[in-house]
């Protein structure tokens, strides 16, 4: 304000004499001029509003894309969405172009795998699991670590460690053990025991004795050493041992005796050498002490501290799926369809390897099967004779692809493209989103607008049962629905109807509350109009912009209560088909994709985050799509819940 | 006021007495599914016995006994007998009407729920969902606890610097934590701070795991319950305390010589936070039902869970409790809410007369 009287105050006051004024209009008429721009419509106005805010457009484009993709993508993708094909299953995520810069390409990580120490390569000293479980030319050696980690198991893979004796507590006072191979003692050549404990506990009242047997004399077992401490005890067998045998043949049996529950004895080696005392002759450590024989129930022996080696790698699994595999019995009635499916153009040819051989052929490249190696003796059933083929089998012209395919969000527990199954997903929850939406709003706008329109004693009484309808918990209508009607789309539908209406319902109340009074209905009125047309005709058009947009808000909302209570398991599940207007529905909504994946999260997180990310997108862009369409319609509620 | 209060305090019990009597009525309609062994069935059918819900009798007729057996004749649907060789002891339901009015009848007298039949066989109702009720008490009480600070905060913040960077930047993330649904909300959390960060438990642990770890698993389920109430919260905070702060008594407040921080302690914050009050008990009400899906991914044994569970297991005596249970803390939610009003603001009495 100061600002525009300091300005004025700076004008200079100029003369202008008065010949230099005339009448602009003065020889013409002034009539209503039409307006040079154009008129602009309620909706067009809203339009331009609407376009008015740049992010929000955005958001619309973005959700009419996801729109549009979940009504294209499942009609043209030539990937699997139905059906099980288990050989696929778990893909990791695989994209064009992003797979060169090492992100979704198609690798898995693979950890914690059991070494088979056979294929430990000398030159690098890594190794790779045993070859039943990864195809060694399929994991990326780049990528390839080995670690350790202790393991207690007695079993061979499991290295080191040490074997721990003692007595279960509350049994007896006695631990007996014997050795799974029996020692050979040539009492000539001096044999010497070696027994290394590591360590002891409560030795000062225990009695640690070692046996063997010596079948020539009278006694079974015969005492050659007691040992009460840790470290490396050498036991000359010809020396303690009084028998005039020369060959002695026997197990080795130990014997713990103590009243103390506390007392063990680890050991960690046990070796035979002869008087050469060079290469032992028998040597137990680690697995083999393991594989030592505990007697009668109170012996406790244990592996201790032994190490495994473990792999970690990324491994191309697509090649592995998509790549030739031997199958030992392929049906012979799904061999012949192969066959009839693909017609005369292939030509079965002698096996290269045995020409000589009928049952063994080769097929050309293109063809699913690339060799048969044989057939079984077939069975007779029925008077039908049975038989199943041995073959090799190119597993993507199998399933129906040439070359390998990108499963850009990797494929589920059934081997579906997660892809277009999301998208499938969206469709369903779009469709029952819309569908329930268009029956919310008939049931809301008739309801609201008998409401409003006739007011008084019928207001109140319809207010009140919606009051009642509204008040009721979701979870208590769930629970009826699904008691009386099972889980299921038709649960579904009716739980998110049975409330859904009345929002729209108490907006149109509103609307009609506040036109029904207009001068321009009395007008009407005044003119014979029947009810129905003032309610259709005159009142409901004027409110019909914030009908549309709480209407459209209501959207996301019923997606929200879908895919919860879908979450949950009472809504649509697998298996659950539904066929509406000649579209085939199937059973998954995003909240099934999330259930699913529930137990994969550790290994499989692209199952929760794939879907999970395509939801939420829908859902925000969808809810500022329409909140920019309320502010559009209604720019006095602008920013009202923002 | 107290007339007000009367009957708004009378509305509610209706309400509550129609659903519970609804939900009885439709419930009864549904197939039955009694404990699952021998020896828990006859003791829960001892005990609809002795609430009056069904009758017992003894077949002793030889023939009849037969034709029972071979389902010539057939009993109600819901009937079941023990075979106990020469006779048949017949468990049939009195006609629903009449279990209506004894059901009541024990309601009323002896405060009896009837009993679990699959959850936790023949344990009283009320017991069962009361040993729940305290972990998800202290689940959504830490969350209000959490989220509301922060979202006040929030709110505040956004609406004093409304139209800036930082509005915006607010302004957007309520957008996203408001649309995202809380178990996609949840699951993420799962994923990223359980299994691929493992900083928390991916499960609830049992009761007898103490200590720190205890205390860090209550972070995940608060996390994703809070996160669309704190979301809602702060925009209803920006939103109120924007129009205050354009009101025409702020403007009085500044013209009499307030500074601009004192003006808004004293006379917006004061007069937006007013109708934040109901929208903060609904938002509790809100987060308890929404725990239902946070218990049931975060195995979090509170009533939330074992409504899922019952729901998917039968056990329709259990969900009949539970649906009152929730029934009461949201009418009661409601009620305080329509009270808290009335304080306020007289203009809203809705029992005054016009």
């Amino acid at each position: 304000m100061s600002k525009e009287i300091k300005e004025n105050t700076d004008l200079k006051k100029e003369h202008i004499s008065k010949e230099k004024f005339k009448f602009v209009q003065k020889d013409e008429k002034i009539f209503d001029k039409k307006f040079e721009t154009k008129p602009v419509g309620y909706f067009k106005d809203a339009m331009t509003r609407f376009a008015k805010n740049k992010t929000n457009v955005y958001a619309t484009i973005i959700m009419m894309t996801m729109i549009l993709l979940a009504i294209v993508v499942p009609i043209t993708t030539d990937k699997r969405y139905t059906g099980e094909e288990f050989q696929l299953r778990f893909l990791p995520p695989r994209v064009p172009i992003l797979e060169n810069f090492g992100f979704m390409d198609g690798l898995t990580r693979v950890e914690d795998q059991r070494v088979d120490l056979d294929t430990i390569d000398p030159d690098t000293g890594l190794g790779v699991p045993s070859s039943e479980n990864f195809v060694h030319e399929y994991i990326v050696m780049d990528s390839l670590e080995n670690y350790s980690i202790t393991c207690t198991d007695s079993q061979d893979y499991c290295l080191g460690g040490l074997n721990r004796l003692q007595i279960d507590s509350g049994g007896g006072d006695t631990a007996i053990l014997n050795s799974f191979e029996t020692f050979s003692f040539n009492l000539t050549e001096n044999p010497m025991l070696y027994i290394d404990i590591a360590d002891v506990a409560g030795a000062s009242d225990f009695e640690l004795n070692f046996y063997i047997e010596d079948s020539l004399t009278s006694e079974e077992y015969n005492l050659i050493a007691n040992i009460d401490d840790e470290g490396e005890h050498e036991i000359d067998i010809a020396d303690v041992l009084n028998t005039s045998s020369v060959f002695l043949s026997s197990s080795l049996r130990i014997e713990l005796i103590t009243t103390n529950d506390n007392a063990y004895v680890d050991f960690e080696r046990i070796a035979l050498y002869d008087d050469t005392k060079e290469e032992p002759l028998k040597e137990h450590t680690g697995y083999e002490l393991s594989t030592y024989v505990p007697e009668g129930g109170d012996t406790l022996f244990n592996r201790r501290e032994g190490e495994v080696i473990m792999a970690s790698f990324k491994y191309q699994k697509y090649d592995e799926v998509f790549g030739q595999k031997e199958i030992l019995s392929y049906s012979a009635n799904d061999y012949n369809d192969l066959i009839e499916e693909y017609g005369d153009s292939y030509e079965k040819s002698p096996h290269p390897d045995d020409p000589d051989n009928d049952e063994m052929w080769v097929f050309p490249e293109g063809f699913p099967i690339v060799e048969v190696l044989g057939q079984s003796d077939p069975i007779e059933y029925n008077g039908e004779q049975f038989f199943t083929y041995h073959l090799i089998v190119d597993y993507a012209v199998l399933t129906g692809y040439d070359e390998i395919p990108y499963f850009f969000f990797g494929t589920d527990a059934q081997g579906r493209d997660l892809f277009a199954l999301s998208w499938v997903a969206l469709r369903t929850s779009l469709f029952i989103a819309f569908a329930v939406n268009i029956i919310n709003i008939s049931i809301g706008v008739l309801y609201g607008a008998i409401e409003g329109y006739y007011g008084g004693k019928t207001d109140l009484l319809m207010e009140r049962f919606s009051e009642i309808i509204g008040r009721i918990p979701w979870l208590v209508t769930l629970s009826i629905f699904v008691a009386l009607l099972g889980s299921g789309i038709t649960t579904l539908m009716f739980i998110l109807i049975f409330s859904g209406w009345i929002g729209i319902s108490s907006i149109t109340r509103t609307q009609f509350y506040r036109y029904k009074r207009r001068e321009y209905v009395l007008a009407s009125r005044t003119l014979g109009a029947k009810d129905s047309r003032l309610i259709f005709r005159h009142i409901l058009p004027n409110g019909i912009g914030t009908i549309i947009t709480t209407s459209i808000l209501a959207i996301p909302l019923v997606i929200f209560a879908e895919s919860t209570i879908s979450y949950l398991g009472f809504g649509i599940g697998h298996g659950v088909s539904f066929n509406i207007l000649g579209v085939e529905f199937s059973g998954v909504s995003i909240g099934v994709l999330l259930a699913d994946a529930r137990t994969h999260m550790f290994a499989r997180p692209y199952l929760t985050v794939f879907p999970a990310v395509i939801i939420s997108i829908l859902m925000i862009t969808f809810n500022m799509f329409g909140n920019a369409l309320r502010d559009a319609f209604n720019p006095s509620l602008r920013g009202a819940d923002e | 006021m107290i007339r007000y209060t009367i009957v708004r305090t009378v509305w509610i019990f209706v309400i509550l007495f129609t659903v519970v009597s609804i939900s009885f009525s439709l419930l009864r309609l549904a197939p039955e599914f009694p404990p699952p062994t021998q020896e828990e069935r006859e003791i829960y059918y001892e005990r609809q016995v002795s609430d009056g819900l069904m009758t017992r009798r003894l077949e002793k007729d030889a023939e009849t006994i037969e034709a029972i057996k071979a389902e010539e004749i057939t009993l109600h649907e819901k009937a079941f007998y023990f075979d106990e060789g020469d006779q048949l002891r017949i468990y049939e339901p009195v006609p629903i009407p009449r279990q209506y009015l004894t059901f009541i009848n024990n309601l009323f007298t002896e405060f009896n729920w009837g009993v679990s039949q699959s959850i936790q066989p023949n344990v009283e109702v009320f017991e069962v969902v009361r040993s729940r009720i305290p972990v998800t008490m202290m689940l959504n009480l830490i969350a209000l606890v959490f989220y509301i600070p922060i979202g006040f905060t929030l709110g505040i913040i956004a609406a004093l610097k409304k139209d800036s960077v930082i509005d915006n930047v607010i302004s957007f993330s309520v957008m996203i934590f408001i649309s995202i649904p809380s178990f996609v909300m949840m699951s993420l959390l799962l994923l990223f701070f359980g299994y691929q960060l493992g900083w928390f438990l991916t499960q609830y642990p049992s009761q007898d795991v103490e200590g720190f770890v205890r205390v860090t698993s209550v972070f995940l389920p608060v996390l994703g319950l809070s996160f669309g109430a704190l979301a809602s919260l702060t925009r209803v905070t920006r939103a109120e305390l924007s129009e205050v702060l354009t009101s025409e008594f702020l403007l009085l407040a500044r013209t009499k010589g307030l500074t601009r921080t004192q003006a808004v302690i004293k006379h917006a914050m004061r007069n937006s936070m007013v109708p934040l009050v109901p929208g903060i008990i609904f938002s509790f009400v809100g987060l308890l039902s929404g725990s239902v899906v946070i218990e049931t991914i975060y195995g979090i044994p509170g009533t939330g869970r074992i409504y899922v569970d019952a729901l998917q297991e039968d056990d329709y005596n259990l969900v009949l409790g539970l649906t009152a249970f929730y029934t009461i803390i949201s009418l009661f939610a409601v009620l305080l809410v329509d009270l808290s009003y009335g304080i306020v603001d007289p203009r809203i009495r809705m029992g005054a007369k016009k």
